[in-house]
This record gives structure tokens, C-alpha cells and sequence, in this order.
């Protein structure tokens, strides 16, 4: 039973290590924060901010990879100047992340990448939800295998035959 | 003590079935790791559609597990062997499980990217009535008592369940649906290497995975009915020499 | 032994049912999961007012966000036919010109379809931002026909 557990063990501490270098990375690189931060707190350096295209607001050539429009949060609404490449998701009522800097004196977002909403919540329950009940299955149908193993052994079922 | 009342493959297993189980945890790790942290993320789902790489191996995978349960149920009917029925059983009750964290995990992709938790298109029913009809498999094998009557009524309803899995497969092709076509099909492969890799890895995982636990569940059917059919003559033994003293 | 042998019917009659549903009330050539742009012209005005699904390719240029109240209008088509769609609410993350989308609401006298709920229906094929934007095309189904089937 020990080398099962020690099985199951050396698992378990590969897949925590990978789930802490997911949430690293997430936290580095994905994590955004919402306009009424930014306002609340002007960053320094690059940023990504969260919110809503507000309708009626988008203007500029998409083809030339130049646009400015309104992102609204929940409480305050920012406005973002992009440049960049042509941007692919860009739309009025959208969700989506700019990637910037937070310009305070003109008050102004320069957006220089504009990113999908990364949903990361969706994606680690969907992990969580599709391999932990495996996983669990599986430990407790070895455990049984190897009890039951035991128990023919141990018993004496057999000898008397 | 003699272990050579266990039966010969259930030994094989035995000796043989970590290779397996060791070579799904490293894919699957490696399909992990590629697949959150070394993989460039979709040009219009963006990082949502890391999601494929858990939700269609566990979809193909529940495919799998039925088509082994139908491969096993046949070859039961052929050769009457017990132990070809305790795989049945295993893999009915893998394919239950496998079919409802596809569907699960399906959900969790649906939302973000339909925008619906769920809907009733043809992939979609199909899929729940695979669920549904190894649930009727499973329930009706805890109550027929005599389990040669129950290997046998289990194997014909499995293999009349079968049909759903064209249907299943083909849902995409044939009918109106919300879900979108096969990416992997005679058309030719529609994702790009970079997220081809981390798919086939977990695919390939899954699978091993699903032989390693059908391996294992089917030592566990196993055990325990040999354990009660010993233990059922022991008992009668015990009673005989009670009543000759 | 009796209710055993109602468990036993009962296990039965879920496969049974389960393949009949399918079988017979879901892909019946009587019920579809949605309508096309063209038959939903085609409709008789019997369908008028009743609540439908639409599915379509969402036309390039046509998306126009209001800006009295949270919504939108936008065109659907099957290639052949062309629809109007008035849509209030946020439309979906992957609602886009140019891509597939079902439209549940219904059909107006006005002849334009009035929606509540979009999903995005989207295709079969995934790459990263770089290889699209160098025009990468793989092969993937000819959406206008998966709206045929």
C-alpha cells in the first residue's frame, strides 16, 4: 500500500506545480484590473484594463490600426486612444482588455494592444470539473484493487481447496 | 496460500497495468503544461479555448469506452466469458462518467463562447441520450439476479445503444446545429500545430488514462465477485461441517 | 421479484425512450434546431410573432450599436437571403461581422426579427492571432452550406 501512496503522492505535488505556475502566469500576464481603478490609482508602466466598448463612442480607420473609443466599467468610464496592428476584436458593446499605459496628464489611455476577455474562471473550472472526478475515481478503484489483493492473500480462501 | 485461483489476464493485468497508467500521467502532464502555459491562445476564442484541450478528449475518450462496451458485449454473447463481462461493466461505467464530465466541461465552455449553458441541438441530445442510455445499462444490471440473465439482457441493450454513437459523431454533419463541425475530418485538420500539440497529447493521455482505469475497474469487478463466490462456498462449507459434527 | 421486475422495464424504457426521442422528436424532418434567413421569408404568417430561432452568417458592415438604449441592428444571411435583426441587451464575446450566430425571438409584420438572445455559432477552426493576421486559412466546412443540412 505504501509505494500506492507514494504513487498517488508524486502526482498529486506535478499537477500543484503546474496549477501554481498557471495562477503565476495568470497573475503576470493576464490579470486586468477596471477603468474606475486606473482613475482611483493611476499605474505607471504597462497595464490591462477590463470594460465595455460603450455604443457610439468607437471612431477612427481599424484598417490602419488607428481607434479611439470609450471603455466603461461599472463605475467610471475611460478613453482609450489605440495604435497598433488592425485590431481583429474590436466592436462597440464589447467586452475586452487594452494593453497600455495610462496617460495622466491629457487623461487619455494609449491602447497599443487589444486583448479577448480571458474568461480564465471558465477555464480552471473546466479543468477542475473535467480531470479532479477522474482522478478521484481512479484513486479510490486502486485502493479497492489493492485491498482486495489483501484480503485474497491474507485470507485462506485458498488453501483449503 | 494460492494465487493461481485468480485468473490468468486479471495477473497480466496486474504485472502489465502501470506502464499504462505511468504513460497517461506523463502525457497528460506534458498535455497540461503545453496546453495552460506553452500554447498561444485562439485568434477569435482567445485564452477560452484552452478549454478544447480538456472538454474533446474527454468527449472522444466517452466514444471510446461505449464502442469497447459494444466491442465486449458482442464478443460476450460469442464466448460467455465472465470476465469479458466484468470489462463490460467497467467500461459502462467509465463511458457514464466520461459522458457526463464532457458534458459538464461542454457547459462550461458553452457559456462563454455561445453564450448558453446549454441548448438542444443534435450533438448536444445526442450526447445526453449516450448518457442516458448507459445509465438505463447500468441500472439494469443491479436488478437481475442471476448474472449469467444479467451479463446477457446487459449485452443485447448495449448493443442496441450503440446506434446513438454515428449519431453522435455524424450530428455535426447531418443536421442544423449549434455546435460546430469535426475539426479533425476528411475535410483535412482545421487547428493549427500550436494548439494541435497540446490536444493530441491530452487525447492521447485520455485514452491511456481510460485503458489504465478500465484495467483497474475491471480487476475490481472481478475481485469482488470472486471474493463473494468464495466466500459464498466457504460459508456452505463452514454450515456442512457445523451439520456433521 | 415484482419490483424488480418493474426495475428492469424501467431500465429499458430509459434506453428505449432515449433512442426513440432521438429517433422520432428531434430529428424528425419536422423540427429543426434553427431557421434560415430564407425561409424565415418565406414564412407564412402563421410564424409571425411566434418565437424562433435564426441562424446565420452576421453580414460585414451591417453591425450598427444604438445609442438610446443597449442594443443593436444587424444583418443575417444564408448567402441567398438577407434578414434584418433588431437585437436588445449585450450581444455575446464572440459576436462578430462577418462570423455565424443563432438569433432566438421572432418574426415581425414589419418583416425585421426582433431578438433578446444571441449566441454565437462559431467554426470548426483555431490558430493563434499571428497566423490569421499573415492570412493563414485552414480548411474548415463552407458555413453557408452547414446552414443547408
Amino acid at each position: 500500500m505504501t509505494a500506492f501512496y507514494l504513487r498517488w503522492g508524486v502526482v498529486l505535488v506535478i499537477a500543484m506545480i503546474i496549477v501554481g505556475m498557471t495562477v503565476r502566469d495568470y497573475e503576470q500576464h493576464l490579470a486586468s484590473v477596471s477603468p474606475a481603478q486606473i482613475l482611483d490609482d493611476p499605474p505607471h508602466g504597462d497595464v490591462r484594463v477590463q470594460g465595455l466598448v460603450k455604443a457610439g463612442t468607437l471612431q477612427g480607420n481599424l484598417e490602419e490600426g488607428f481607434a479611439t473609443f470609450a471603455l466603461g466599467g461599472d463605475q467610471a468610464t475611460l478613453s482609450v486612444e489605440y495604435k497598433g496592428l488592425p485590431p481583429e476584436n474590436l466592436r462597440e458593446l464589447k467586452l475586452l482588455i487594452v494593453v497600455g499605459q495610462w496617460d495622466p496628464a491629457s487623461q487619455v489611455f494609449r491602447a497599443r494592444e487589444l486583448a479577448l476577455l480571458t474568461h480564465y474562471g471558465f477555464v480552471v473550472s473546466a479543468y477542475l470539473v473535467g480531470l479532479l472526478p477522474l482522478l478521484l475515481v481512479l484513486f479510490f478503484m486502486g485502493r479497492k484493487v489493492s485491498l482486495l489483493f489483501e484480503e485474497i492473500k491474507q485470507s485462506k480462501l485458498y488453501q483449503s481447496e | 496460500m494460492n494465487k493461481t485461483m485468480i485468473n490468468r489476464v486479471i495477473r497480466k493485468i496486474q504485472r502489465y497495468k502501470g506502464w499504462f497508467g505511468g504513460a497517461a500521467a506523463l502525457c497528460m502532464m506534458a498535455g497540461l503544461y503545453v496546453g495552460l502555459l506553452a500554447s498561444p491562445p485562439d485568434y477569435y476564442q482567445g485564452e477560452v479555448a484552452r478549454i478544447m484541450y480538456v472538454h474533446v478528449p474527454l468527449a472522444h475518450t466517452s466514444l471510446l469506452a461505449y464502442t469497447v462496451l459494444f466491442g465486449g458485449s458482442i464478443w460476450y454473447l460469442w464466448k460467455r466469458d465472465p470476465l469479458v463481462d466484468n470489462m463490460c461493466h467497467a467500461a459502462a461505467g467509465l463511458t457514464a462518467l466520461f459522458t457526463l464530465l464532457a458534458l459538464l466541461t461542454g457547459m462550461i465552455w458553452g457559456k462563454p463562447t455561445w453564450n448558453a449553458w446549454w441548448t438542444w441541438d443534435a450533438r448536444l441530445t445526442s450526447f445526453i441520450v449516450l448518457l442516458l442510455i448507459t445509465i438505463g445499462y447500468l441500472m439494469l444490471r443491479t436488478f437481475i439476479d442471476d448474472p449469467e440473465r444479467e451479463a446477457r439482457y446487459a449485452a443485447v441493450l448495449a448493443i442496441v445503444g450503440f446506434v446513438d454513437l454515428p449519431i453522435v459523431h455524424f450530428s455535426v454533419e447531418w443536421w442544423r446545429t449549434l455546435h460546430q463541425p469535426q475539426s479533425i475530418s476528411m475535410r483535412g485538420v482545421s487547428i493549427s500545430s500550436g494548439l494541435l500539440i497540446p490536444l493530441m497529447l491530452m487525447s492521447v493521455g485520455m485514452s491511456l488514462l481510460f485503458s489504465y482505469m478500465l484495467m483497474v475497474r475491471t480487476q475490481m469487478l472481478y475481485l469482488v465477485n470472486l471474493l463473494d463466490a468464495k466466500k459464498g462456498r466457504l460459508l456452505s462449507q463452514f454450515h456442512l461441517s457445523k451439520a456433521e459434527s | 421479484m415484482g419490483r424488480k421486475k418493474i426495475g428492469i422495464l424501467v431500465s429499458v424504457l430509459i434506453v428505449g425512450g432515449a433512442l426513440g426521442y432521438l429517433a422520432l422528436g428531434n430529428f424528425g424532418e419536422n423540427l429543426v434546431y434553427f431557421f434560415t434567413p430564407t425561409e424565415v421569408k418565406a414564412f407564412s404568417s402563421d410564424y409571425y410573432q411566434k418565437k424562433v430561432r435564426v441562424g446565420g452568417m452576421v453580414v460585414k458592415d451591417s453591425v450598427h450599436a444604438l445609442t438610446e438604449k443597449t442594443g443593436l441592428t444587424f444583418e443575417l444571411t444564408d448567402g441567398e437571403s438577407t434578414i434584418p435583426v433588431a437585437f436588445e441587451g449585450i450581444p455575446p464575446d464572440l459576436f462578430k461581422e462577418g462570423q455565424g450566430a443563432v438569433v432566438e425571438g421572432y418574426w415581425t409584420h414589419g418583416h425585421q426579427f426582433q431578438s433578446h438572445m444571441i449566441m454565437a455559432k462559431h467554426s470548426e477552426d483555431y490558430m493563434p492571432m499571428e497566423l490569421k493576421r499573415a492570412g493563414v486559412e485552414l480548411p474548415k466546412k463552407d458555413f453557408m452550406k452547414s446552414l443547408q443540412q
